[in-house]
This record gives structure tokens, C-alpha cells and sequence, in this order.
């Protein structure tokens, strides 16, 4: 220990930006992805050519809704939906409050069913849905993060308006049995919405023969901006607006299209359908090696969520005995970017409360990390990575009192 | 987000393990994030000549632990006791708002090897 202190008090003092010059490992696309080149081209000339409001009816308004409706096409082909069941909003979080306030908002009082695990797009959305009136059930998972159908069936009641699970979290990556819970929903007759953020334009999702009748979209985890999103609502679903305002979106989101945005958005869409399948397998296979890479080398480390059933880049793991935002700052100055859990809450020090759900133990739930690869993530990235992450685990251990956690 | 005095900290943290027959020794632990501070003083004529810590937590919980080993060393008793969570933290160069958690824990742990010392003295002994 005393060797090592000396070594690395012997390093001068390097900033983060000295740090930026050496080499950076971005593990964070579950967080955000950056703009891939293509969808920042086709966007360009919407800010400043064709920059006119899609409602209005001279040219510049045309050109300009021209770009809107050829993105719908896309994303409705791509989702093999409908393009007037594809309404745009800024953003996941907006996707999820328009689908879950909107079908609640349509039969007040109805009872709602969703997880212990979802975005808190969802979870704080249904929380105020209770402070409005509505009673919500969470179900819980079991340890791989998995919700059982038969527990949604036994806590569906005749009163029941929504059922909303998301396809895959976005802190462990397990894929939710979504086929099964489409299923349930549908013999029961109840609109099931969910949250598709994480697995949109990752996997495949067939709509049509789902039982799903909304889903959330979000453009800048797939290479495409930020401040977009959509909402897929099947056609006859019930649901008032949430934001009132013009007659945009077949009047069920208000206010005037960020037509570069969604222009990208359909960019971004029509790329990842091209390349979805290879792309899947090429980070899975570079997430498997990551996983195998860190159980060999490191002691006490337990991965998070299902083994098999998982978004292809994510892996979240559990180092017994160190604080994860320790970890996370000691990959930071190694130019590694890896998060605990979800990036909306990362001021919180509180143990993910999705990996507390899953019956995690305290001590290790306290070391959780997540690393999400994405398109730009290779194998030297992950031999990198590799490399580093056994040595800091090992130094932030030893500043421990033994017995700590 | 992080002071470079606090990342130094963090990187090549000073005064880092346990020590052979402390004079004193505290202990404190946050309930709400899990963080636990350890230290161990050497005080010879009511001076601290030697600090030592062992942490579990965050990245400033392990700078502020750090730090706090210097601020104390070869100081009085009296000045330990005086030791404010505003002085580490701005000995760390400031800390965040939802961090500030770090200075207090390694305050309290070190007010508790204050307390277990002057507890030690009134009863005689100088070991624990």
C-alpha cells in the first residue's frame, strides 16, 4: 500500500482535461449517445433553410412538414404501425407522462398497474396520479429483475384502466417478459403501455400482435438528439392531452414541432434499423467479454440483472466492500466513463432502488455499476477498461475499514 | 463537479490504514448513504502527532478523510475539538451540495476519537 501511495503521489497533478488527451472510454449509452454524423447532416437545413412552422400553409411551412411527415413514415415503418399513430413529444419522460396521465386522465379514478422498477418517468408520474385520486399497484421482481405475469394478472382488478412496464431497464438491462404481459392485457381488454426507451431501435419489437397500446420512444439513446421522442398510440386508444394548445399531433401534444429534431430522430431511426440485428450481436458479444474479463480478475464482484435476458450493451455489477461513486471517480480520472445506476438520480448515495429490488443485499447493492456499451465501444475500449478497473477496485478497497460493507 | 484539491485527495490519499496501539480512535457512519469513517491519533502533550484513516464511501468522503489527517496533525487537542465540517470542506476547495455529507462524517468520526481520548485520559490509560 505505501508503495503504491508513493507511486501515485509521484504523478503530477493531471486535470480532467490532461486526462481527456490520454485515452476515453465512454460506458454510458444506456445515459445518452452522440449525434451520429448522418443525423446531425439531415438535420442542418431545418434550422436555417427550411426553418418555417409546419402549420402554416405557404412553402416554408410545406418543406417544413414535409421533413415531419417523411420521420413519421419512418419511425411507423420501422415499428410497423400506422405514421398517425406516432405522435412526437420532446422526450421519453414526456412520452411517459402523456401515456400514463393521459389514458388515467381519461377515467379518473381507475386503478393502475406498474413496477418497482420503472424510469421514474413512470414511477413519480404514477405517484401523482395517486395524489389525484387513482390507486396504483406496484409489482415487485425477482432477483434478475424480472416481473411475473401471474402477479400482474392476480393484482389486475375490474377497475383497472393501465397496465405500464417497461420493455428493458435501463439500470440492469434485463428485458421485461413483455409477449406474456401483452398477453395478460390483452385478454383482460386493459391498454398496456411501455416504456420502450431503452430497447427502441436495440431489439425488435413487433407491435401489432402485442397487446401494446402505447409506447415510449426516445431519439438520444439511438444517435439522435436530444429533446426528442415519440409516443406510439394504437389507433382507438382513449386519452385526453396532457398539454393543451394548437391541434399539433392530431391534438395530442401541443405546441409547435421541433421539426430538426424530429427530422434527426427519423435519421437516427432509419440507420438503426439497418444495422440493429449485427449491431446487437456485436455489442453483446463485447459485453459478455467485459462481464467474463471482471469475474476473473476481480474478487467479490456479482452481476446485477438477468444473465441472458439483457439489453445487448448493459452490464451492471455489484463490488462488494467499495462505494460505487468511489469507483466511478477513480474510472473518471482513468478517462472511463461508467455510472451508478440511473444518471437522473446520480446526486443521490442511496443504493439503486432497482437493484434493491431485486433483493440485492445492502452491502453490495451500495457498489453497483453500471456500464452500457454502445456503437462506438470496441474491443481495445473493453481490453482498456479491463485493465484499469481491477487495480482501482483493489485501491479503493484498501482505504476501507475491513468489514465496512 | 470536484475541487483538483479534492481529486488529489482522492487519487493519492495521505495518511491512509490503521495504526498499533492508537491513543485515541472514532468512528462515524452516515445512516443514509452507508459512508463510515475511521480514524486513529497518536497525541503526545495533548498534540496529534500522528492521523490515520480508513474509509468507505464516496470519492469525497475519502478526499475529506484525507485532508482532515493533515488539517489535525501536530495540532492541539483543543483546535481537533474546535474542527468545523466547514473547514474541510473548504480545506477541499468546496464540496457540492448532495456531497456536503463527506466533511460532517469525517468531523463526527474524529470528535468521537476526541471524546474516546479524553474518556482514555480521565481513566488513566493511554492505550485502547
Amino acid at each position: 500500500m505505501g508503495c503504491q501511495r508513493a507511486k501515485a503521489r509521484a504523478d503530477p497533478l493531471r486535470s480532467f482535461h490532461e486526462v481527456s488527451n490520454v485515452r476515453r472510454v465512454y460506458l454510458d449509452h444506456n445515459a445518452s449517445t452522440p449525434v451520429h454524423p448522418d443525423v446531425l447532416a439531415a438535420m442542418l437545413p431545418y434550422f436555417s433553410e427550411r426553418f418555417g412552422n409546419a402549420s402554416s400553409v405557404h412553402g416554408f411551412g410545406r418543406e417544413a412538414r414535409d421533413g415531419i411527415d417523411a420521420a413519421r413514415e419512418t419511425i411507423a415503418g420501422f415499428l410497423g404501425v400506422t405514421p398517425e399513430e406516432v405522435v412526437f413529444t420532446s422526450g421519453g419522460t414526456e412520452s411517459d407522462n402523456l401515456a400514463v396521465k393521459g389514458v388515467a386522465g381519461a377515467r379518473p379514478g381507475g386503478h393502475v398497474v406498474t413496477t418497482q422498477v420503472e424510469h421514474h418517468a413512470v414511477l413519480r408520474t404514477c405517484q401523482a396520479l395517486e395524489q389525484a385520486g387513482h390507486a396504483v399497484t406496484y409489482l415487485p421482481v425477482d432477483g434478475e429483475g424480472l416481473v411475473d405475469p401471474d402477479d400482474l394478472r392476480r393484482a389486475l382488478r375490474p377497475e383497472t384502466i393501465l397496465i405500464s412496464v417497461q420493455t428493458a431497464n435501463s439500470e440492469t438491462g434485463t428485458v421485461m417478459p413483455i409477449e406474456e404481459i401483452g398477453r395478460v392485457a390483452a385478454e383482460r381488454g386493459i391498454p398496456l403501455h411501455v416504456d420502450g426507451v431503452q430497447t427502441f431501435g436495440k431489439l425488435p419489437v413487433s407491435l401489432r400482435e402485442s397487446g401494446i397500446a402505447l409506447m415510449s420512444m426516445s431519439s438520444h439513446k439511438i444517435y439522435g438528439p436530444k429533446g426528442i421522442g415519440a409516443l406510439y398510440v394504437r389507433k382507438g386508444t382513449r386519452m385526453v392531452s396532457v398539454q393543451h394548445g394548437g391541434d399539433h399531433e392530431r391534438r395530442r401534444r401541443a405546441g409547435t414541432e421541433n421539426v430538426p429534431a424530429i427530422v434527426g430522430f427519423g435519421k437516427a431511426v432509419e440507420l438503426r434499423a439497418r444495422h440493429m440485428l449485427e449491431e446487437a450481436e456485436r455489442v453483446s458479444a463485447l459485453r459478455d467479454r467485459f462481464w467474463e474479463g471482471v469475474r476473473r480478475s476481480v474478487p467479490d464482484v456479482r452481476l446485477n440483472g438477468h444473465p441472458t435476458r439483457r439489453l445487448p450493451g448493459t452490464v451492471n455489477m455489484s463490488f462488494r466492500g467499495l462505494e460505487s461513486e468511489s469507483l466511478i471517480l477513480a474510472l473518471d480520472l482513468k478517462g472511463i466513463g461508467v455510472s451508478a445506476g440511473s444518471a437522473c438520480t446520480s446526486g443521490s448515495l442511496e443504493p439503486s432502488y432497482v437493484v434493491t429490488a431485486m433483493g440485492v443485499p445492502t452491502d453490495w447493492a451500495l457498489g453497483a455499476v453500471r456500464s452500457s456499451l454502445g456503437a462506438g465501444t470496441t474491443a481495445e475500449d473493453i481490453d482498456y477498461v479491463l485493465d484499469v478497473l481491477p487495480g482501482a477496485v483493489q485501491r479503493i478497497r484498501a482505504l476501507s475499514p475491513a468489514g465496512a460493507a | 463537479m470536484y475541487s483538483e484539491t479534492l481529486l488529489d485527495h482522492f487519487r493519492a490519499p495521505r495518511n491512509v490504514g490503521m495504526m498499533r496501539s492508537p491513543d485515541a480512535v472514532g468512528e462515524s457512519e452516515d445512516p443514509s448513504c452507508g459512508d463510515l469513517a475511521r480514524f486513529y491519533l497518536r497525541i503526545e502533550g495533548d498534540r496529534v502527532r500522528e492521523a490515520r484513516f480508513q474509509t468507505y464511501g464516496c470519492g469525497p468522503s475519502i478526499a475529506a478523510s484525507s485532508i482532515a489527517t493533515e488539517l489535525v496533525l501536530d495540532r492541539s487537542v483543543d483546535a481537533l475539538g474546535e474542527l468545523t465540517a466547514e473547514a474541510v470542506e473548504a480545506a477541499l476547495g468546496g464540496l457540492p451540495e448532495d456531497r456536503r455529507h463527506a466533511a460532517t462524517v469525517v468531523v463526527d468520526a474524529l470528535k468521537g476519537a476526541l471524546r474516546h481520548y479524553r474518556k482514555g485520559k480521565s481513566r488513566g490509560t493511554s492505550h485502547v
